[in-house]
């Protein structure tokens, strides 16, 4: 006499059998930390700038967003309390006092980028001249301020002499 | 005495089935946790980046965050200059040169930091490639030290400068608003 299967045997036959995950969890528990750890986080930038002497000019010659120089020298001036900004040929002297102490006004010069670079269309050129006790950060950030307005060649000017004001 | 253990069930026809607690032990469903894990997985690799010029953030620097950004001339080879509120690091190695002070006071430094630079100048010349000095920072150095060492590095033979920065798309947080 012939017997049917068990009740437990038809059951197991019916129910479907949950995959073996654990290799694929060591897997991933390997994986995950490892790519935690190569994985950029903060995204650096360079910041290219000219040197003012003759032989080295233009040390960006090779620079391929180079705009058409004409021969009119704008120069930002950080200065510890304000920016100014004079262009050749004009005497008046765009002067952006500091919002507070500490704290420079680079919506202004921003606004003043902006309107330089439309009046002076092919200018490619900006010449920057920080002062000695001037942070790092205002430097860099009136150089990113020049060249998102489409000033990309930035002449730093190493000489502490602040020129245009004496003539 | 067993009261603990045995768990009575009256919910099949009121009659009373037995079961012993911690005969069958249930399946632990990671599922949920698979489905969150394979989705970190897909984000981190879609995130990976094998730039190495990425993973180059100097530790305990906090750097000045710009929107622009220049592509290293090409064929160029960096040299990088940490510069610290209490020191000078140079090269791939981190040499310590000393603090800012030792920089502008003592000769010696100076000196040795400037053959150091025209060395490396000239091998990277002799390769065929352009010597560039890579300028990293921080946002609270003052500019006095950096004008220092731009002039430096133009003894050095080292006509491309980049200064480095943390990427930004946000205008608005350069522009302090």
């Amino acid at each position: 006499m012939a017997y049917g299967p068990t009740k437990s045997r038809s059951r197991s036959q019916n129910e479907l059998r949950e995959p073996n995950l654990i290799p694929i969890m060591n897997l991933f528990i390997v994986i995950i930390p490892m790519l935690m750890t190569i994985m950029v986080t903060v995204h650096l930038a360079m910041i290219e700038i000219t040197l003012p002497t003759e032989g080295a000019g233009n040390g960006g010659d090779d620079s391929q967003e180079q705009v058409e120089d004409i021969s009119r020298v704008i120069t930002l001036a950080l200065l510890p309390d304000r920016f100014e900004i004079m262009v050749e040929g004009i005497e008046d002297i765009i002067s952006i006092p500091q919002l507070s102490a500490g704290t420079y006004d680079y919506f202004t010069l921003d606004r003043n980028m902006a309107h330089l670079k439309n009046a002076n269309e092919k200018q490619g050129t900006i010449d920057i001249l920080p002062d000695p006790a001037v942070k790092f950060d205002t430097l860099l950030r009136s150089i990113d301020i020049c060249k998102s307005n489409n000033f990309p060649n930035i002449k730093y000017l190493t000489s502490s002499t602040k020129f245009y004001k004496a003539k | 005495m067993n009261t603990l253990s045995v768990k009575v069930n009256r919910t099949s026809g009121g009659k009373f089935q037995h079961r012993k607690r911690g005969n069958k032990t249930k399946d632990l469903n990671i599922t949920s946790l698979i489905d969150i894990l394979t989705i970190l997985l897909v984000f981190m690799i879609k995130n990976i980046s094998m730039d190495s010029t990425q993973k180059n953030s100097p530790e305990g620097m906090l750097l000045p965050t710009t929107i622009t950004t220049n592509e290293l001339v090409e064929s160029g080879k960096v040299v990088y200059l940490k510069i610290y509120p209490d020191k000078i690091l140079y090269g791939t190695e981190s040499l310590n040169v000393g603090t800012m002070e030792d920089f502008l006071g003592r000769t010696e430094i100076r000196n040795s930091l400037l053959k150091l630079l025209q060395m490396e100048s000239k091998a990277i010349s002799s390769l065929s490639s352009k010597p560039c000095l890579l300028i990293q920072a921080d946002k609270e150095v003052p500019c006095r030290y950096i004008t220092e060492f731009i002039k430096f590095s133009a003894q050095a033979s080292f006509a491309n400068i980049y200064f480095s920065s943390i990427h930004t798309e946000d205008k608005d947080q350069i522009l302090g608003l």
